[in-house]
């Protein structure tokens, strides 16, 4: 073997050598990335508009989601997680606002920051009938604060 | 014949002779870390406070009653918190491991801190022992890890929130943020994936890790020459020549001999008689009574005070107020100021700063009195934190507003 030979077949082996470490990382990192994610769905079905008579919005605990019923423009939902760091915030119904426990941001009834480290409003959330009549509520879908789902009684 | 037994296990002479002494850790894997001889004044407690031992016998004490807790748990959310309580109430000898295991952690967190600090104000760090600070920033980096996923497994209320919190500040890097976030729990919610992804954090990643780390520590102190002089020692300590390695030269050729025997590459020359005594019995007995103590100051903590435990997880409803450990109280006051890059950039930021400081520090003394700035800055960074995390402490209630620790109904501690 001469030296331009082994120069060659070291690089060669040297990069063969990064490439299968490299693919052994990108394997590692996809193995490591779930494919299936055992966790509540991001779009269900909340229960027939009958089962939520106007007045205080009621909280979904499963789905973190506040469920709001306007006797006059209709339904409407929050995302209950803190735009901030997640935690979950709750609804006050006497200074009628949304109170995050852990670093004390404060949102509007329409989900705007009044105070606190909180960078973003609150998420409102698409709610839409479903073919079975029940309030659909989609988790993938952001909506404007003023959006609503009036029901026919 | 057991005197052949014996023979065969324990090779050197006697320990009655110098010879012996030397051979007694010379020949024995478990001491053989130890040099032969030390220096008199590195076995002072005011040289060190022994604060690396403690850390490393804390390691070991959480290692074993770790091992112990994995016996009772299940990392599944439905028996998590029971198997707690069977701790708490039904195991023999339960809550004092889970006791042991929760102060021993919180105890490391402090050691390894002021070990820092020790070093840093020593000036230690300083060449040719620059790269075994980068390895002690990476144990404490890990220390804070173990201590964040080991935070998890009781799966209670304080646990669940805290680290829903830690994870989102995780979310909120730039890039890679939320990768990271699904990565680590397995999903977008704080569920059954995540607590099983903790748990082999904690219990099999991160000590293997620590482990590998905390032995290339070790070695390193030998191979940089022992434990680095007094600072305020006179003239002598002043970069000396002979820490330098012996240069090589392309015209000599080397065998392995010519290394091991001789001067080692860093090795400080053996110190004169007087000031070096047999590591058999003088640095032994030291060190165990550093284990005696240690142990001793976590069973009494662990028979004192109970670990914390809180009501089951509830992941739809947030505690109010909701505090992170109070190690890390300090950080969660930084990130209710401003966005939560704080909690990212700053710390990301100080660690780096300290991974790279042996090698923007240009200044080669080691004397306190050449080192004013960079002493009074240290103290400024440690006292802030410091005072953060008091704040953090004592001085926020529900909805995180400030309240004034003696006043009646605040939200209580970590």
């Amino acid at each position: 073997m001469n030296r331009r030979s082994f120069l060659s077949l070291s690089t060669a082996s040297a990069a063969a050598l990064i490439a299968t470490a490299g693919m052994g990382l990108v394997g590692l990192f996809r193995f490591l990335l779930p494919r299936v994610f055992y966790e509540p769905a991001r779009r269900f079905k909340a229960g027939y508009p009958a089962d939520f008579p106007p007045g205080q919005p009621v909280f979904l605990p499963l789905e973190k989601v506040y469920l709001f019923h306007d006797p006059a423009k209709g339904f409407s939902a929050a995302s209950a997680v803190c735009t901030h760091l997640g935690c979950t915030v709750q609804w006050s119904e006497r200074d009628r606002q949304f109170e995050c426990p852990c670093h004390g941001s404060v949102f509007a009834a329409d989900g705007a920051v009044l105070r606190g480290p909180a960078p973003r409003p609150l998420r409102w959330l698409e709610v839409t009938l479903s073919k079975d009549g029940q309030l659909q509520i989609d988790k993938n879908r952001s909506v404007s604060e003023t959006y609503h789902l009036l029901v026919p009684a | 014949m057991l005197k052949s037994i014996l023979r065969s296990i324990f090779r050197g002479d006697p320990p009655s002779t110098r010879k012996g002494r030397s051979e007694l850790v010379f020949y024995n894997f478990w001491l053989h870390i130890h040099p032969a001889k030390v220096r008199k004044e590195h076995l002072r407690l005011r040289h060190t406070g022994y604060l690396g031992f403690v850390s490393f016998f804390l390691l070991l004490i959480l290692g074993v009653t770790g091992l112990a807790l994995m016996f009772y748990y299940h990392p599944y959310p439905a028996r998590a918190y029971q198997d707690m309580k069977d701790l708490q109430f039904v195991v023999f000898l339960g809550p004092f491991l889970r006791n042991m295991h929760r102060w021993a952690g919180q105890l490391l967190v402090v050691a390894v801190f002021l070990h820092l600090c020790r070093v840093f104000y020593a000036g230690a760090y300083k060449e040719p022992r620059q790269f075994n600070w980068v390895v002690g920033v990476l144990l404490l980096f890990l220390v804070l890890t173990l201590s964040f996923t080991g935070y998890l497994l009781p799966w209670d209320q304080k646990a669940f929130w805290a680290i829903t919190v830690g994870t989102n500040i995780v979310a909120s890097a730039p890039l890679v943020g939320p990768v990271v976030k699904v990565l680590l729990l397995g999903g977008h919610t704080l569920g059954t994936q995540a607590l099983l992804r903790f748990y082999v954090l904690h219990v099999a990643v991160l000590p293997g890790l620590a482990a590998a780390l905390v032995m290339v520590h070790l070695w390193r102190i030998r191979k940089d020459g022992g434990l680095a002089p007094s600072p305020f020692q006179p003239e002598e300590s002043s970069p000396p020549a002979r820490e330098r390695p012996i240069p090589s030269s392309p015209e000599k050729t080397y065998g392995l001999m010519g290394i091991v025997t001789g001067k080692p590459a860093f090795e400080v020359l053996v110190p004169e008689e007087e000031e070096a005594v047999f590591s058999y019995p003088y640095a032994f007995l030291r060190e165990g009574i550093a284990f005696l103590a240690t142990s001793a100051a976590v069973m009494a903590l662990a028979l004192l005070y109970n670990a914390p435990l809180s009501e089951v997880a509830d992941p739809s409803k947030t505690p109010n107020p909701a505090k992170a450990p109070w190690y890390f109280l300090g950080i969660q006051e930084l990130v209710s100021h401003s966005p939560a890059l704080s909690g990212i950039l700053l710390p990301s930021l100080l660690v780096l700063a300290l991974l790279l400081l042996p090698y923007y520090d240009g200044n080669p003394s080691r004397r306190p009195k050449d080192r004013l700035l960079a002493l009074s800055l240290f103290a400024l960074v440690v006292l802030a934190y410091l005072v953060l995390l008091l704040i953090g402490l004592y001085f926020r209630g529900a909805g995180w507003s400030w309240v004034w620790p003696w006043a009646k109904g605040t939200g209580g501690t970590a």
